[in-house]
């Protein structure tokens, strides 16, 4: 992607006006999307994005600076702009100034898709887009169905004054189908989606009829359910995207981009007990094809599976290079950014709870009236006191054990810590979601997952004038 | 190339193979300091440019872009964009007829200051900070300024340019007292660096922050809520969509065939205005080449328009309001420029909550169906004044039925920048009843 002696210039010339350690990033990445709203292709787009990085440690201070101007002249002046501003020209590191031999490492093809981009032209992805809508249109109330296909190849390589020289590839694809239902002046809508990393095989994995089916009958569930109650209750979540609620419970509180600063209250804790013994949580950054994996990160470190929590105890942090000089704490291959125009911090790669010992049935045994929360939408967290939140798409009123009537979404929040010690059964079907994370590095990739859970007690953000609502207040808690 | 000759260049080729081309090119600059502990922790500088396309063949639509310069590049964005376009079945696309409308300049030296007084803010505003004993941490304080010029050209006739620019201070701090921890996100945003003041600013987080320590729990109920500007722009920031054109030419808007109806209270007035000096969302034309101008959504209440662009105004049978939006990498959609509810004549607060932040309104705020439910923070409100903060609670309601049972609005308003460029501004406003769910 570039000239190594081109890259070999930078990072002396980086060394030679004092800086500790220089990290080149470059990235090339093709983008194309294509929409379908109602059967017809709507927006077609197709995009290169082409650009660099360049990341001067001083200390643990930093100088980064991005352009798409990839030539030696641009470089160098990038260059020269991050060190001039450090004030330090003529300050001479001689060990910078020779140059460095770089260990070249490259993807060995780990998530390689099966069926690349070129196999299929763009009228069979339409065919494939124009199915999940017609699998949308499950009722007459059914008005717009929207489907659409994302698919990114993206080539980077890490080059560094330590030696690194890292070329990885990751290619995703992604689907997603929103459907809306109508009943006079009401609209709702139904969301379905599902990305890996991998090629248009994705459409074998993932039906495109089955996600148009899942957003049409979601849809209509909304469309014909009461709102959720209001107040705090047990509630079941359920598995796959479910764990979007430890990725904000608990996930970003255990970056070290929080955790160095003391500005996470999961900060100091490694071998304590900060979850029931239920929980064992882990990122995965090495699943084959999974959503959030890759072979490296975008500081050239090979990814791992890192076990953050087990059996309740905290085991490790998610360390990025800033983040291991700040704590002292192994590097997990976690530095990640959403592109050239980031420098690196840590972040999740596929995060999840551990399969646990029971049946989803017995998770509802013995509640006399809760939640069950079943799709979701995002959430956020706030790291430093743990007040987190995630919305829910789909969920139903339990009463008495049973999954009685759909009720519509509802935010659920808390705080982080005290969620953690409220998990009290797991079962045994783990699945992986996909979603975007956004946080200080930009909007990254990045897998969610879980088995059904329950939590003895969370705010459910419903209406208070529901129905069921007043049965609950009236007096039953489990 | 340059993103000025790549336009040119891409003109010309969509010229000679008789295609109709709409070329934004955009090339921006950032500084960034982030100050921590008294020193400079991570100081970003950049430039970043690009090119897109929409094309427009045999009246179908596509699109492309590319970051890379190259004649190489730029061919395979045409081509790429021409084979988009012929995924398309219907044939109704167009190009707007647009003119010449020169280079406008709207940030001359408004952001111009030695890299030395920038680093100065932010350790001023750091600094300032920590001077707060309850602050535990300063996680992010920063000076961050973007700028940039956006080009417009098209073969039918649109060529213009405009630079604008925005510098902002602020940051996330975590503050505690005793047990009780809280983390404050905040952003200052400005047009002209004379307007940043450091210490105020930082002066003002803490304050806001630190107000919400000992917060107790809500007790699940329907109160009185007084959101404050920010949290309720926090909300418009989405619910605006119900106004875009391109929501209603959809079927996703609930306000779709309802101009000229009473939608909200008598009181509330909606205006989207680019023209305003200095204004964070101001630009001279929008992405298609049409004029800016001033435009009232909802007039004492009643529904008066959707924003606009060319095709959404064709689909609706009406005037494109001049909001189109297509930044290098998207597509043709609509944008606010400086949205804002007018104030009023002043809130008295007698019982209920002081909304200070919703949280995680991009998962609880749903612009289809209007309706809400999002975490929040605030001050329980009793006899007319602020009784204690409160916490862990959702609000929830639907966004219409919000604006039909404002019962006041604030005499000043607050503005902040939005994500897509456009600025949002909301005074305090009062609102009869909601659903909180706490314990």
């Amino acid at each position: 992607m570039l000239d190594e002696s081109l890259v070999r210039d930078i990072i002396a010339q980086s060394r030679a006006a004092g800086a500790d350690f220089a990290e080149l990033y470059v990235e090339r990445l093709k983008r194309r999307s294509i929409r379908v709203l109602n059967g017809e292709a709507k927006e077609a787009t197709s995009g290169l994005e082409y650009g660099a990085g360049i990341r001067l440690f001083y200390g643990t201070e930093i100088a980064y600076g991005y352009t798409n101007d990839l030539t030696s002249e641009g470089l160098h002046e990038l260059t020269a702009t991050l060190t001039a501003a450090r004030g330090q020209i003529g300050q001479v590191d001689v060990k910078g100034r020779g140059g460095v031999d770089f260990r070249k490492a490259a993807a060995r093809g780990l998530h390689d898709p099966e069926i690349r981009f070129e196999t299929h032209p763009k009228q069979y992805r339409l065919e494939r887009l124009r199915e999940a809508d017609a699998a949308a249109r499950v009722a007459p109330e059914i008005r717009q169905v929207d489907a659409s296909l994302l698919e990114r190849e993206q080539e980077t390589l890490v080059a560094n004054s330590e030696g690194a020289w890292v070329k990885d590839r990751r290619i995703r694809t992604r689907l997603n189908v929103n459907a809306v239902a109508q009943d006079g002046p009401e609209l709702q809508t139904g969301i379905a989606w599902e990305g890996l990393s991998v090629g248009l095989e994705l459409f074998d994995h993932y039906a495109p009829t089955a996600l148009g089916r899942e957003a049409g009958e979601q849809a209509m569930r909304n469309l014909r359910a009461k709102p959720a109650p209001a107040g705090t209750m047990p509630v079941v979540i359920g598995n796959a995207f479910g764990g979007v609620i430890f990725h904000e419970a608990v996930g970003h509180l255990l970056e070290t981009t929080f955790v160095a600063k003391k500005a996470s209250v999961l900060s100091d804790r490694l071998g304590e007990q900060v979850a029931g013994g239920a929980v064992t949580y882990i990122d995965d950054g090495t699943e084959p094809h999974a959503w959030g994996s890759s072979e490296f990160d975008d500081e050239g470190t090979p990814t791992e599976r890192t076990v953050l929590i087990e059996s309740g105890v905290l085991k490790s942090y998610m360390v990025d290079r800033w983040g291991a000089m700040r704590t002292g704490y192994r590097p997990t291959g976690s530095g990640r950014r959403q592109d050239y125009t980031f420098a690196p911090t840590s972040r999740m790669r596929n995060t999840f709870i551990a399969a646990g010992p029971k049946s989803v049935e017995q998770l509802f045994e013995g509640i006399a009236f809760g939640l069950y929360a079943k799709a979701f939408r995002g959430g956020q967290v706030k790291p430093g006191s743990g007040e987190y939140n995630f919305g829910v798409q789909e969920a139903y009123v339990i009463r008495h054990g049973r999954i009685e009537e759909p009720v519509r979404g509802a935010m659920l929040l808390g705080k982080g810590p005290d969620t953690l010690k409220r998990v009290v059964a797991v079962a045994g079907d783990l699945a992986l979601g996909a979603g975007m994370c956004g946080s200080l590095s930009g909007s990254i990739p990045a897998a969610v997952g879980q088995p059904h859970v329950l939590v003895s007690e969370l705010v459910v953000g419903g209406k208070t004038d529901a129905d069921h609502a007043r049965q609950y207040v009236g007096g039953q808690t489990s | 190339m340059t993103v000025d000759q790549a336009k040119t260049y891409v003109l010309a080729r969509a010229g000679e193979r008789g295609v109709d081309a709409e070329v934004v090119g955009q090339q921006g600059r950032e500084l960034t300091a982030r100050a921590h502990a008294g020193r400079i922790e991570q100081l970003t500088q950049a430039v970043r440019g690009g090119l897109g396309v929409r094309v427009i063949v045999s009246g179908r639509t596509g699109y492309a872009y590319t970051e890379e310069l190259s004649a190489t590049a730029l061919d395979w964005m045409l081509d790429e964009a021409v084979e988009n376009a012929a995924l398309q079945q219907s044939s109704d696309g167009f190009l707007p007829a647009a003119s010449a409308l020169g280079r406008t300049d709207l940030v001359g030296e408004r952001l111009k200051a030695p890299l030395e007084a920038k680093v100065a803010a932010a350790l001023g505003f750091e600094g300032t900070l920590r001077e707060d004993k309850r602050v535990k941490q300063v996680m992010i304080a920063a000076y961050t300024e973007r700028e940039g010029e956006v080009a417009v050209g098209s073969t039918r006739g649109a060529d213009g340019a405009f630079r604008r620019g925005v510098a902002g201070i602020g940051g996330s701090v975590v503050m505690q007292e005793g047990d009780s921890l809280k983390q404050g996100w905040d952003m200052k945003w400005v047009t002209t660096l004379q307007d940043l003041d450091p210490g105020r600013t930082a002066l003002d987080f803490t304050e806001r922050t630190g107000r919400l320590l000992g917060a107790q729990p809500l007790k699940t109920g329907r109160y009185s809520a007084y959101f404050e500007p920010k949290p309720f722009i926090h909300l418009l920031s989405f619910f605006w969509l119900m106004w875009s054109g391109k929501m209603v030419m959809e079927g996703k808007s609930r306000l779709a065939g309802r101009i000229g109806e009473r939608i909200a209270a008598e009181g509330v007035t909606l205006v989207d205005d680019p023209t305003i000096p200095g204004g964070l969302g101001s630009v001279p034309f929008d992405f298609e080449g049409t004029p800016a101008r001033p435009l009232i959504l909802v007039e004492n209440g009643v529904l008066r328009s959707f924003l606009h662009n060319s095709e959404t105004a064709r689909a609706l049978k009406t005037e494109s309001t001049g909001h189109a939006l297509r930044p290098y990498k998207g597509i043709l959609d609509v944008a606010p420029t400086n949205l804002a509810l007018r104030p009023g004549e002043g809130v008295s607060m007698q019982e209920g909550v002081l909304v200070t932040e919703v949280v995680g309104v991009h998962a609880g705020a749903d612009p289809v169906s209007g309706e809400f439910s999002v975490q929040g923070l605030g001050l329980w409100v009793e006899d007319g004044k602020v009784s204690h903060p409160v916490e862990n609670f959702a609000v929830a309601g639907d966004f219409l039925t919000l604006l039909n049972d404002v019962t006041g609005l604030g005499d000043t308003i607050e503005w902040e920048f939005g994500m897509m460029g456009g600025a949002f501004g909301a005074p305090l406003v009062a609102v009869a009843s909601l659903s909180f769910a706490g314990t």
